[in-house]
């Protein structure tokens, strides 16, 4: 970790069996987000657009859609509401669509996040992980999602 | 994580892991900011213990509590989970779509 810059970033890669336009959707399209993440969006994927996305009651995320690429190439930036650290807009996400195949290789970056360090010298760090937990803590039972079950593939 | 993630989503546990982030506080001191019994508080000083979000320090009779600084790196590392799991949830419902999309076909 560059103690300088004092941030921390998110990256995984993955392939998917779909085709980059159809991955395109459910970044971009508020009811095809939904099937993935949060239980009430609102996009208006255009630049400068407004990102608005209820993760679990409670805990909404918020940003601006910053470059849209279709089907290439995606910048958000994301934050969430009532908290100092990681206020909306503060970080920023990048999507990069590559065909691969039949299918796309995803490239997802989430940059500009504080550290662990940076947090635990701040007030109001603590509280933030805390929702940021709850948050994944609420995604993260697969058991409650009806998606999953009925996947014909699992 | 399962022991955080438990000990988390009581309410007052919340407050008392804020209480203790920037010092040292005892059990008895923790317990004044709270309408509740003091076996309560320590019950949830207990589980916060166990879960690895507070230390404990025993200093003569009294026991001192703060907020544990790796419990900030393991929250940290469990967050990177957030979006494993969203992004693995992404990959099935796009790879449904695509199924829907092409299902004459198949």
């Amino acid at each position: 970790m560059d103690a300088a810059t004092s941030t921390a970033v998110y990256e995984r890669t993955l392939s998917i069996d779909a085709s980059p336009d159809t991955v395109w959707e459910f970044f971009v399209d508020s009811e095809k987000l939904m099937r993935w993440k949060g239980i009430k969006a609102d996009l208006d994927a255009s630049p400068g657009g407004a990102y608005y996305c209820e993760v679990i009651p409670g805990h909404t995320a918020r940003g601006e859609f910053v470059e849209l690429d279709r089907p290439r190439r995606l910048v958000y930036t994301w934050g969430w509401d009532g908290n100092d650290k990681v206020p909306p807009g503060s970080s920023t996400i990048e999507v990069e669509l590559t065909p691969e195949g039949d299918g796309t290789s995803l490239r997802f970056v989430h940059r500009d996040l504080p550290d662990a360090e940076q947090v635990a010298s701040h007030a109001g760090g603590w509280d933030h992980y805390l929702s940021r937990l709850e948050t994944a803590a609420a995604g993260g039972d697969p058991g409650v999602d009806p998606w999953v079950e009925n996947a014909p593939s699992m | 994580m399962e022991a955080a993630l438990k000990a988390i989503a009581e309410p007052r546990r919340r407050a008392i892991l804020t209480l203790v982030r920037d010092g040292e506080l005892s059990a008895g001191e923790i317990a004044s900011h709270f309408d509740v019994t003091r076996p309560a508080v320590s019950q949830h000083l207990n589980v916060l213990k166990e879960a690895g979000l507070v230390n404990e320090r025993r200093n003569g009779t009294r026991r001192l509590y703060r907020a544990r600084p790796e419990g900030l790196v393991e929250l940290r590392d469990f967050l990177e989970g957030f979006w494993d799991i969203r992004l693995d949830e992404l990959k099935r419902q796009a790879e449904k779509e695509e199924r829907k999309k092409h299902g004459r076909r198949n």
